[in-house]
């Protein structure tokens, strides 16, 4: 019984969430909403053993494409963000040839020279990338009304809506997929690579589809992103962010699907609302390391574990 | 029954219906301020990260600024006394988090002025602003157009204020005839290109080469520099390199054996250049910000309360701190203070109006007058004066004032076309 009524308590709560909360608070709501899909789907990838640095960039290209989708081709926002997000995943797939020679370490400072080789790109052709500025004035999501409800998209609690719906799909269908033969068959591949290929997996195969699927859903994110900000440069998708989607991956934990959402969540609100309402604004920093470095420390396997050995102990008692 | 959960969005009235309270303390329209409450000003800028050399410096002498108007009874609207305090929101230079921090600082701390950098975080916050009808100033012009009817630029007007350097070396150095140049290939570097380019034209100086574009990345500037000294040029212009370039980038220099000038945008930290280099080699360096210890900021013609006593007073807390943006955040709260006096109000529109009313202002190194239309679609900027700065015997010194709408006046037809083929007029921008 209980476990019917979970869904709907907690969509309820997600509903009213926002209204709990400051201007300011809804604000970086929007922006952890849009920054769970990214971290979660980048999970995805690092089912098949793989660690990119090139996956903001990919979040990139998907904000790259949906905006000059949407502003040089006129097309409907919500048509350009799912072809920005396709975008995404053909580019993803483009770069696994070279990518996908390559294995590990290896394949890490490949991808993050892949992803350095995209920010020139954009850096130097302003037309139609806008160079080191970037894309003002990008079309924001067309408002509207369904009724009860009239969505104002410059709002962040119409928008966190908006982007809550999309990303709760989006993460349903990434859960589906690791649940799958295909997720099972990326767990292979990282786990028993020569196995599986001795079963007549295509290792390479899987590794690119993970890395496409994952870019598909990055992409996404960044188009949610690119048309609630309405700006977007080169440098909104730098090592700097990637080093944060790294680290709530790591904070949190690999190992389960809620783990690397935990990391952001948990991070996010230290970072954006506890270490700012403190007065330690120009401290974050250094304040935001020293946990990092304390939770490597002493919880090796990320806060995930935490929540293991929580539910093992109501499971014993 | 479900008539609470529509969301009616944001517009002028409603941003000031939520902000109500807060509006009481910060005299929006509509909420007169009651006697002594403080006058809230944000500071929307980089706190930390890489571009916070343009940020917490600035923060720095607003502190410095509101204690020396507070002590002085504050600021007097319509009669009635208001201390003033800063409320500070660390944007990181992203446009997204600028966004953030400008809801923040408007829709919770009530502040009646927004003062950023600018740069890439505008574009972030123009829907707040335009929105919400909030003042904001920004350091980089290069934000203005025709749209951006509640953002003004009076502090500086980068990079025009460049030419005033090249104005004066033609001048004083007439035997110098050829130049090369090398910038970062970003929003700040691509514009003072341009400026440059005219500012040499116009002074008949030889460009020998294109200008050098470098990738914000680079951290090796020793084969830029080789390829810059390779015809042995009179001048090497920096134009407005980070200090993070133009110190390894003289340091260079130096290392390669160039005996020639060197001009740039800015200096910052110029004494560590010298320690890395020579008080011989930094001779004769050209650069564009004073230290307000420079006698002629005594001036009277000179809109900076006690420059000299600002900058022992900031040195004092900040050894070794002091910077470009030092004074500036601070020069821009005397502007606003003044036309708050005037218009009796905190009210941005108001504070606006008593800004532009006719057409001029008090910038912080003489009157100057509200210009911009042809380069970025708006009258916001504020132009006058600007100083040249020279490094002797170890020590920036103001060599003297050159008038940038004078030369704007002579030469803009050449500005106007080095502009264009950056891309950098308004309506080639985004």
């Amino acid at each position: 019984m209980l476990k019917f009524l979970i869904w709907p308590i907690v969509a309820a709560a997600l509903v009213a969430l926002p209204h709990g909360l400051s201007f300011s608070q809804q604000e970086i709501l929007v922006f952890l909403t849009i920054n769970i899909l990214v971290v979660s789907s980048y999970r995805l990838l690092t089912l098949t053993g793989e660690w990119s640095l090139a996956h903001v960039v990919i979040m990139g290209v998907g904000a790259y494409a949906s905006a000059l989708f949407s502003k040089e081709l006129g097309l409907w926002v919500p048509v350009s963000m799912v072809l920005g997000a396709v975008t995404a995943a053909l580019i993803a797939v483009l770069l696994s040839f070279p990518l996908f020679r390559m294995k590990g370490f290896y394949f890490l400072i490949g991808s993050f020279a892949a992803g350095e080789i995209i920010r020139l790109l954009w850096k130097r052709f302003r037309d139609p990338f806008g160079g080191p500025k970037g894309i003002k004035g990008i079309d924001p999501m067309p408002d509207f009304s369904i009724g009860i409800y009239d969505f104002d998209f410059f709002e962040p609690v119409s928008y966190y809506y908006f982007a809550g719906v999309i990303v709760c799909i989006c993460l349903w269908l990434l859960w589906r997929i690791e649940k799958s033969p295909v997720g099972l068959t990326f767990h292979a591949v990282h786990w028993q690579d020569k196995l599986a290929e001795a079963s007549g997996v295509n290792l390479r195969a899987y590794r690119t589809l993970a890395f496409a699927i994952a870019s598909g859903f990055a992409g996404l994110g960044g188009a949610l992103l690119a048309h609630y900000v309405g700006t977007i440069n080169p440098n909104s998708f730098d090592l700097d962010l990637m080093v944060f989607v790294l680290t709530w991956a790591i904070v949190g934990g690999t190992g389960t699907f809620y783990g690397p959402i935990l990391g952001c969540v948990t991070l996010t609100i230290l970072n954006e609302v506890v270490l700012r309402e403190l007065g330690f604004e120009q401290m974050r920093p250094l304040i935001y390391g020293a946990i990092l470095i304390l939770s490597i420390l002493f919880l090796p396997n990320g806060l995930e574990s935490l929540v293991q050995k929580l539910t093992r102990r109501r499971k014993t008692a | 029954m479900f008539s609470k959960f529509r969301a009616p969005g944001l517009t002028r009235r409603t941003f000031l219906k939520s902000t109500a309270a807060t509006a009481a303390a910060a005299g929006l329209p509509g909420a007169a301020l009651a006697a002594g409450d403080p006058i809230k000003i944000g500071f929307l800028a980089p706190l930390t990260g890489a571009v916070a050399a343009w940020g917490k410096p600035g923060l720095d002498g607003c502190e410095i600024w509101a204690e020396r108007v507070n002590e002085a009874g504050g600021i007097d609207l319509g009669g009635t006394k208001h201390p003033v305090e800063f409320v500070a929101y660390d944007n990181e230079y992203d446009p997204a988090k600028a966004r953030t921090g400008a809801t923040k600082l408007i829709r919770e701390d009530g502040v009646s002025f927004i003062m950023m950098l600018g740069g890439d975080t505008w574009p972030g916050v123009q829907p707040v602003a335009d929105k919400t009808g909030m003042l904001f100033s920004t350091l980089l012009p290069s934000d203005l157009s025709p749209d951006t009817t509640t953002l003004i630029a009076p502090a500086e007007v980068h990079p025009i204020y460049n030419v005033t350097g090249v104005d004066w070396l033609a001048e004083n150095r007439p035997e110098l005839k050829t130049a090369v140049m090398c910038a970062q290939d970003d929003a700040l570097g691509l514009p003072s290109v341009a400026t440059y380019l005219a500012a040499f034209e116009a002074a008949g100086i030889e460009m020998q080469d294109e200008p050098l574009l470098f990738d914000p990345a680079t951290t090796d500037f020793a084969p830029v520099v080789t390829r810059l000294l390779s015809g042995n040029p009179d001048i090497v212009c920096l134009d407005t390199c980070y200090s993070d370039y133009v110190h390894p980038i003289a340091e260079q220099l130096f290392q390669q054996g160039y005996e020639g000038q060197i001009i740039s945008c800015t200096a910052d930290f110029y004494d560590q250049m010298i320690d890395k280099t020579s008080k011989e080699f930094m001779e004769g360096f050209i650069f564009q910000f004073p230290d307000f210890d420079d006698p002629a900021l005594n001036d009277p013609r000179i809109n900076f309360d006690d420059p000299n006593g600002f900058y022992a007073e900031y040195n004092k807390r900040f050894p070794g701190q002091w910077g470009a943006v030092s004074w500036e955040y601070a020069s821009i709260m005397d502007l606003w203070r003044s036309a708050a006096e005037k218009a009796g109000s905190a009210d941005p529109d108001a504070v606006l109006e008593a800004m532009l009313a006719d057409g001029t202002g008090k910038h912080a190194f003489g009157d100057a007058k509200w210009w911009g239309k042809d380069l970025f679609g708006i009258d916001h900027a504020l132009v006058g004066d600007w100083p040249v700065v020279v490094i002797e015997d170890g020590k920036a010194t103001i060599k003297g004032f050159r008038n940038i709408p004078a030369w704007y006046d002579k030469h803009g037809d050449l500005l106007v076309k080095h502009m264009q083929a950056y891309d950098q007029m308004w309506d080639q921008r985004g």
